[in-house]
């Protein structure tokens, strides 16, 4: 029923790719093989409080 | 038998006895002549006292740095394994019937010393049986809660020997660390004047090769004592030439030979830590090349003339030449602490006379890194300073310049640090100017409002809405995607959506899952408030046992989400998330939750000379005085710091900052620097504030902001760096009604984590019995503590236990309820009086009407 949900891609440390992991992948960027990734910002809209 | 002995003795002797003088070929005159001079040294410690070696004396102590250390541990580990492998050869050797040939690489433990050097890194333990060393807490993790916190942490010196001794001497400030050892940076406290820092410009020597030096010290002539007779040995004027702790020879020019070396040193022909000493008093030249030894640089000069000159200097400025170049070209050396003995040392140039050999570079120097970030110490009264080393190290402010990049645990970062107006040298010279931590706030010295009495300070609201001491605290949160011995591993869900329903029709969680990804991680950026899940993780419920191939359904795993512990009411951010495996292969993932937060009462403040405080208040900026220029403090310190403190140093630096913000020129404040122009003069910053309009005396005419008269005293009002230190009351506020309690004792639980009561201890105890508040104690020590009710039997003064049955109290020992009496009793007495029935001791109530 529902439309699938879209994978979450993660942002690699060294050379900026974008990669999507699966359960049980190993932490690896596709691109470099770099082992860090970084999740991406939310794309929600926040509203932070300045006070 | 004797022979035996005879031998034993001999071999101790020559390999244990002065095991620093070789025997070679069985010539024990270099041990006989040394034992001799240490003869004559301790006969002339006897007859004349000022002979005494001084054991506190900074020349006569080495530094042990790590390489040292290092290669002891790694010394012990490779002996270890060598003998291992012997062992293990000697025992496959023995067998008569071998199968296969002997590989002495099976045999090694493959990684026994990786294994051992990680062992005593990580856990800073150095257990060397071979040396006989077991010392703890050798390797710290480095401080990074400031950028001078962790300069001041790699420049620490640790004492070796225990710190209870009572004795003054080594906690004394020694003359000869002048230079060396910065005499104001040391704790407070048990390790006060052990633990020390090192100064500005040391350099601590590391071991260089000994075998050319020697050769070296042949060459220009020293005599080897073999070759002389005793006749020779004691001729008038010639010196013992000594290396390292190893007589060498005599030399019948010990000036010439020591100039000669000294000279080599400066052509860069020995190394330029080799340090050359002619000690009269004991006819000896010494010869350090060992590692350890702090030594400093000094100018040096001919016949009282610095040999450095204008263009040098010029050089120097336009990048052409370096500290370096200096060296090399003979015109700066470095002195170990023995060498400055034979040194006439000016202070400045203009000092210099005839018989002058060398120039301090500049006095400042002699301070460390945290004590020179105070301006106009030598204005100080010297505890402050010394407080100001310890609390330079809590001020929030900068890291590093990767700061924001950094995953550390935890992270204080100040939001507009700035650089102080009032610098110094060592400022400049470290680069707290380029990472600060602190602002620079303008004080009014007065008193107002009865909230700053107790060093408390009043601070401007307007000026914290514009950002004044405003703070970023970022917190590590991780969490590991476990992986278990049956196969079996923890998952991360998707989060249970608005919509979402279960088998039941209900989705309770939802709420706090808001900030969840699909992938059930949070993301950066998301508002987190305490209780909301930041990791959407299940474990299974089975993890031990055999491996199980089959896929686990839903019902096998529980929820085991991390939520977001913070303090009620304040919203964070999700900073930064990571992904990466751990040492084990597990996912990793690692949460940077910021959290911003302005100065609030109970803030802690400081200056940089030692003067803390917490903020009492908080005023409208339309309630604070105000100048005729408009200008308006932001905060408001209490004249009464000042006459007990003796910071003069804080008043100048006030002054100079005024000087400094009107006519657009940082100041300087370094120690000791006014004849050398690296601190102004009062007098002339006065001149400069006259010139822009202030009073010379930096008080200002100012109007209350309450009443609009003007004040009736003029204020003494300017700009002083204010650091805000990490101790912040959001961290430690802690109050509770009722909570939780232990369960062995039933009592309420102790500290803020647990969310622990407040404890009226023995000693407010006694101030109630002193006062006769008995209502009082009995409230706080049983009602609100831990009350029980027991049973007692009045006959046998045991404790019995109530028949819910038969509806009495009856005593087990009596076997009957006949003489029962219902107590209360703190749950914690009755627990004792049980225990010591549990150890064949019977304490008994004797119980009387009341």
């Amino acid at each position: 029923m529902d439309p699938p949900p879209e994978p979450v891609s993660y942002i690699c440390g060294d050379c900026g790719m974008e990669n999507t992991l699966k359960p049980g992948d190993v932490i690896q960027c596709r691109e470099c093989g770099y082992r860090i990734l970084y999740k991406k910002r939310t794309r929600r809209i926040i509203q932070y409080e300045a006070r | 038998m004797s022979a035996g002995k005879e031998g034993r003795a001999l071999s101790i002797l020559r390999d244990v006895f002065l095991a620093n003088v070789r025997v070679i070929k069985n010539n024990f005159r270099p041990k006989c002549i040394y034992v001799a001079v240490m003869l004559r040294r301790m006969m002339e410690a006897i007859l004349n006292k000022d002979a005494m070696d001084d054991k506190d004396y900074v020349g006569n102590k080495r530094l042990e740095l790590s390489g040292q250390l290092i290669s002891l541990l790694f010394e012990d580990l490779f002996k270890t394994m060598i003998s291992e492998v012997q062992k293990q050869a000697d025992n496959v050797l023995s067998k008569r019937s071998r199968s296969s040939q002997l590989d002495l690489s099976m045999l090694l433990v493959k990684d026994s010393i990786t294994l051992g050097l990680e062992r005593a890194l990580s856990t800073g333990n150095w257990d060397v049986k071979r040396f006989r060393m077991h010392r703890k807490g050798m390797t710290q993790v480095l401080q990074r809660l400031s950028f001078i916190a962790t300069l001041g942490h790699v420049t620490r010196i640790l004492p070796q020997f225990e710190k209870s001794r009572k004795v003054s001497g080594p906690r004394a400030l020694q003359p000869s660390q002048w230079g060396m050892l910065c005499p104001c940076d040391t704790p407070e406290g048990e390790a006060c004047g052990l633990v020390k820092n090192l100064a500005l410009m040391t350099h601590v020597t590391t071991d260089q090769e000994e075998g050319p030096l020697i050769s070296l010290c042949y060459c220009l002539g020293v005599e080897d004592l073999e070759l002389l007779s005793g006749e020779e040995l004691h001729t008038p004027n010639s010196f013992l030439i000594i290396f390292n702790g190893l007589i060498l020879g005599k030399h019948r020019r010990p000036q010439r030979f020591a100039s000669t070396m000294r000279k080599l040193r400066r052509i860069g022909r020995i190394g330029e830590f080799v340090s050359v000493f002619v000690n009269e008093k004991q006819r000896c030249v010494y010869i350090a090349s060992d590692g350890g030894r702090v030594c400093r640089p000094l100018v040096i000069a001919d016949k009282g003339i610095s040999r450095i000159k204008e263009h040098h200097m010029k050089g120097l400025l336009d990048g052409a030449r370096t500290f370096d170049d200096f060296l090399r070209e003979g015109l700066v050396e470095y002195l170990d602490v023995n060498e400055e003995n034979n040194a006439l040392i000016a202070l400045y140039e203009q000092d210099a006379t005839p018989e002058t050999t060398h120039i301090e570079i500049e006095p400042f120097t002699i301070l460390g890194v945290c004590a020179g970030l105070i301006p106009f110490p030598h204005h100080n009264q010297s505890p402050r300073n010394t407080y100001q080393c310890a609390m330079g190290k809590q001020a929030m402010g900068n890291i590093a310049y990767n700061q924001l990049l950094r995953m550390d645990t935890l992270l204080y970062l100040l939001v507009y640090p700035q650089r102080p107006l009032l610098t110094t040298r060592t400022i400049e010279l470290v680069g707290y100017d380029k990472l600060g931590a602190g602002q620079n706030a303008t004080v009014a010295v007065m008193s107002y409002s009865g909230y700053d009495i107790e060093d408390a300070i009043v601070m401007n609201k307007s000026s914290l809405d514009r950002g004044f001491g405003r703070c970023i605290v970022m917190k590590k949160h991780s969490a590991v995607n476990q992986k278990y011995e049956n196969g079996t591993s923890d998952r991360i869900l998707r989060p249970p959506r608005k919509d979402d329903r279960n088998k039941k029709g209900e989705n309770p969680d939802w709420e706090r899952m808001q900030i969840l990804d699909n992938d059930g991680i949070a993301a950066p950026g998301e508002i987190i408030r305490p209780n909301d899940v930041y990791i959407n993780k299940e474990s299974p419920i089975m993890t031990k046992g055999s491996l199980k191939m089959v896929a686990l359904k839903d019902s096998d795993y529980k929820p085991s989400r991390q939520t977001y512990k913070g303090a009620e009411g304040e919203s964070c951010v999700v900073d930064r998330v990571t992904l990466c495996s751990d040492k084990n292969n597990n996912l990793s993932i690692k949460f940077m939750i910021r959290h911003t937060r302005r100065p609030e009462v109970g803030d802690k403040f400081s200056s940089r000379h030692g003067q803390k405080g917490v903020c009492g208040t908080i005023v409208q900026q339309e309630d604070f005085p105000f100048s005729e220029r408009g200008i308006c403090p932001d905060l408001i310190m209490n004249p009464h710091g000042f006459p007990s403190r003796m910071t003069v140093g804080k008043m100048i630096e006030l002054l100079g900052g005024k000087a400094g913000v009107s006519c657009g020129r940082f100041h300087y404040g370094s120690a000791f620097g006014e004849p050398s122009g690296h601190a102004d003069r009062v007098e002339a910053i006065s001149e400069t504030l006259v010139k822009h309009g202030f009073s010379y005396n930096g008080k200002d005419f100012l109007y209350s902001g309450i009443t609009g008269c003007p004040l009736q005293a003029y204020i003494f009002m300017g700009p002083i760096y204010y650091q805000k230190l990490k101790h912040m009351v959001l961290d430690k506020m802690h109050a509770r009604g009722s909570g939780p309690r232990v369960m062995l004792t039933r009592q309420p639980t102790e500290g803020r984590a647990r969310n622990g009561g407040l404890r009226v201890g023995e000693m407010e105890r006694d101030c109630l019995i002193a006062y006769g508040a008995s209502m009082l104690i009995y409230e706080r020590l049983m009602l609100s503590s831990d009350p029980f009710e027991v049973q007692v039997c009045r006959a046998c003064g045991l404790l019995g236990y109530y028949n819910y049955k038969l509806k009495t109290g009856i005593c087990s020992s009596c076997k009957n309820g006949d003489n029962i009496s219902t107590m209360k009793l703190p749950y914690a007495c009755k627990l004792l009086i049980q225990e010591l029935q549990s150890m064949n001791i019977v304490p008994r109530l004797r119980l009387a009407d009341s």
